[in-house]
């Protein structure tokens, strides 16, 4: 690994959103304070000092960003205000951006003016597909959306979104994956991955980690979020031709119904504690916001309210109404999805939980491959 | 230079730096009076153990000076007094003190008999409120005046008349009131000086909720034999000899959440320390945990000395947090050792917190119009024309510093007085 520095590293991570790494002294009382750092992985000081230093090719490897969840206790506790917990969020967008071999994170993170035409393209072409492929018949008596756009050619549309996405999200998870692993990619036997893979799917589901953070509420915000997201992602991906129905067919109990509506409570409730708590800067980490920051928080909560207004304006059966909100509701889901997930802020629900298994994984390994006497005491007594 | 129509000199505080510019101006010929808040004169050094740059007892310093006054007609010591108003200008200036009652006049000797007759205790202030003394006491054994002091409460309590008749010279008068007094004087030096930062603060070291966290001022208690444990250095969870310590240095200082400034005297105070440590117990193990070491001046080489002992390691990393272990009573520290990027979790026996000055300037307000800065320090030499600010009133600085400190300030004061 070159040691080369970097002097212009500093400058260019301001892009992404640094602002105050340069007043660290390095006291290490972030990492002292830090509830997630351990002595395999301590940071965010050795992010920051890494940073300071220009040590770009060191920061590349590092799967400390991924470890934290930004409770913000380090900046809060800091006493220089180098808040470090938004250098950790500087880090994790920077990340994407080195993980991402497309070049398009990159940019979206970087320039403000690229991610509003980025969304704003996607978003006519959205709109433009709705009106150009459509059944031609609409249903002026009442409000059918499937009289316009059938579910099963949202259908197909979805599998064709949903296998690019995936595609561009997989090849740079596997990136990810071999940048984290580095010497070790391909030299640890698959067993050790498919014994650690409940790991896998418990941090994936619970972000049980960031119920370790002194704030829990941040943790509890966080996973009403992902967990609201994922559920209606499922319901317009996967269960499509039972979510989009035009008539309410299904009794209240039923699971369409209740993920729905879960999905819709979860969503407005953590976006709108984020969009306030952004807005009043009310802790450290809503305290500096990037614009993809706001951009997330936007389409997310636009797509719900939208959604909410199409149930109503179905309900209240205005076809004219319902049509149109349809194509706006999708003018800002898609661009959403199909920007976020692979370049964007929703890329760390990928990398996260595959940072925090690589390293279980790797860990794992190490243990049983070594001698057993490496197995050292972190407290130490005394002075020898 | 203004038209003086006293050349009488006051002096607020008889701390270190208060006590040398009373005395140097007394002694360049000029009426002087001295106000302390306390009951004795001394201020923190006459709590200290042992101080720079010798670490002798500052008994000793501090006798010269009270000799000085007693052979000075020129200087009127007030005690228990605080100023209430300034009003006036250079040359001119009209004071208002409030005068607290002792309820012992000058016919104390200091014999005892009214503590001995005292069953009520109080804390003892002067020991950072580690024991209780009687609430008829002498502030320590060698308070100037010395002259013993009767607390408000005891004056309250039906004990009073039992304490009274215990004295055999008629030294005590249950009857004394607040009194106000208003004195003209043409200049004045400002020398209120500091208190420990409030360690409470800290929240996540520990120094209300483990019994082996202290701070440095307590420190400084603890090893004097005049102190609570009468000079041992123990546990206050169990009287035990510590056998590792931790000294946790810029708690709360140089931290924008708390004391932005460094008090510059922490890092060789807490170092003194370690040495008043290691001659008690020649085999106790002594962390010192820093962010950066700033021994100031020539005591470099008393960094040195200290660096080279065996059992003082010299941890550089900021303690983030301090946890006791219920059963032992034992503290776990939880420290990044920045040198090497580890993270580390360290037991130790007891902490001491090297918290930094506070000055007083910061939370009383100030009579007249003295300026003071962002930290709450009388930022400069000259605070306003004829109030000149000395010692860590104006700045953190150690003993020696507060004594040239007092001296400036009693020549800048005797300069805007003098008859040209």
């Amino acid at each position: 690994m070159s040691n080369r520095v970097d002097p212009t590293l500093i400058t260019e991570l301001e892009h992404f959103g640094l602002k105050d790494a340069h007043k660290c002294y390095n006291c290490g009382n972030c990492t002292a304070i830090c509830p997630l750092s351990t002595p395999e992985n301590p940071f965010p000081r050795k992010m920051v000092r890494l940073i300071q230093l220009g040590q770009r090719d060191k920061l590349l490897e590092a799967p400390e960003p991924w470890l934290c969840y930004y409770c913000g206790d380090c900046s809060t506790r800091c006493p220089r205000g180098a808040d470090p917990g938004e250098t950790m969020m500087v880090m994790r967008r920077y990340l994407t951006s080195l993980y991402d071999w497309t070049g398009f994170a990159r940019k979206f993170y970087t320039s403000e003016r690229f991610e509003i035409m980025a969304i704003a393209i996607v978003a006519v072409l959205v709109g433009l597909g709705l009106l150009l492929f459509n059944t031609g018949k609409p249903n002026w008596d009442h409000a059918a959306i499937n009289s316009l756009w059938p579910a099963e050619h949202i259908e197909i549309a979805d599998l064709i979104m949903g296998g690019i996405l995936s595609f561009l999200l997989l090849s740079n998870v596997f990136r990810c994956f071999r940048i984290i692993m580095g010497k070790m990619a391909f030299k640890i036997p698959l067993r050790y991955y498919a014994s650690e893979a409940k790991e896998l799917l418990i941090h994936t589901l619970t972000q049980k980690r960031f119920s370790q953070c002194t704030d829990r509420m941040q943790w509890f915000v966080h996973l009403m979020i992902m967990t609201g997201y994922s559920s209606v992602f499922l319901l317009v991906v996967v269960f499509i031709r039972w979510f989009q129905r035009d008539h309410i067919e299904y009794a209240i109990w039923h699971p369409v119904r209740l993920v729905g509506y879960y999905a819709t409570f979860a969503i407005l409730y953590g976006t709108t504690y984020a969009i306030i708590g952004r807005l009043k800067k009310s802790k450290a980490p809503y305290k500096n916001s990037h614009p993809t920051d706001w951009m997330f928080l936007i389409l997310l909560q636009l797509t719900t309210l939208t959604g909410i207004f199409i149930h109503f304006t179905r309900l209240l059966d205005w076809p004219a109404t319902t049509y149109f909100l349809y194509v706006i509701h999708m003018m800002v889901a898609v661009p959403m999805l199909v920007l976020e997930v692979p370049f964007a802020k929703w890329a760390h629900l990928a990398y996260r939980p595959v940072v925090v298994f690589l390293l279980k994984v790797k860990e794992r390994y190490a243990q049983e491959t070594a001698a057993p006497a490496t197995a050292e005491a972190v407290v130490e007594g005394a002075i020898s | 230079m203004a038209n003086a129509v006293t050349q009488s000199i006051l002096v607020v505080g008889g701390g270190m730096s208060g006590l040398a510019a009373a005395i140097e101006a007394a002694e360049a010929g000029h009426e002087v009076y001295l106000v302390e808040k306390n009951p004795y004169l001394g201020g923190r050094v006459a709590q200290l153990h042992q101080y720079f740059p010798k670490l002798c007892p500052p008994y000793c310093g501090l006798e010269l000076n009270f000799r000085r006054i007693k052979n000075n007609p020129k200087v009127r010591v007030l005690t228990m007094a605080e100023v209430e108003a300034i009003t006036g200008r250079e040359g001119d200036f009209d004071v208002t003190i409030k005068m607290n009652p002792r309820y012992v006049n000058e016919k104390c000797t200091a014999c005892n008999k009214c503590a001995e007759a005292t069953t009520m205790e109080i804390d003892n202030p002067f020991n950072y409120g580690m024991d209780k003394m009687k609430a008829a006491y002498l502030p320590h054994d060698m308070a100037f005046p010395m002259r013993y002091v009767l607390d408000p409460a005891l004056v309250a309590s039906p004990e009073a008349q039992k304490v009274k008749d215990a004295c055999p010279y008629g030294a005590i008068d249950l009857t004394m009131e607040p009194k106000t007094l208003t004195l003209k004087v043409g200049a004045i030096t400002w020398a209120t000086g500091w208190k420990p930062y409030d360690a409470a603060k800290l929240d996540t070291l520990g120094f209300k909720t483990c019994q082996n966290v202290v701070t440095n001022v307590m420190m400084e208690r603890l090893s004097a034999w005049s102190g609570p444990t009468q000079g041992k250095i123990v546990r206050p969870s169990d009287g035990k000899a510590p056998e590792t310590i931790a000294f946790v240095q810029c708690a709360g200082s140089r931290d924008q959440n708390h004391l932005p400034f460094c008090s510059s005297i922490c890092c060789l105070a807490s170092m003194k320390q370690a040495t008043y440590v290691r001659e008690q117990y020649p085999d106790a193990k002594i962390y010192i945990f820093y962010i950066d070491i700033r021994a100031m001046d020539r005591l470099e080489t008393f960094y040195q000395k200290v660096k080279e002992d065996p059992n003082i390691r010299f941890f550089k990393g900021k303690v983030a947090k301090i946890e006791e272990d219920p059963a032992t009573k034992n503290l776990i520290l939880r420290v990044e050792d920045t040198a090497a990027g580890a993270l580390h979790q360290i037991t130790v026996d007891m902490a001491v917190l090297a918290t930094g000055m506070q000055p007083n300037s910061s939370e009383d307000t100030l009579p007249g119009s003295i300026p003071i800065d962002e930290y709450g320090f009388v930022a400069t030499l000259q605070a306003q024309p004829g109030i000149y600010a000395a010692g860590c009133t104006r700045t953190p600085v150690a003993v020696s510093e507060s004594v040239q400190d007092g001296t400036a300030a009693a020549l800048k004061a005797i300069q805007s007085i003098a008859r040209r």
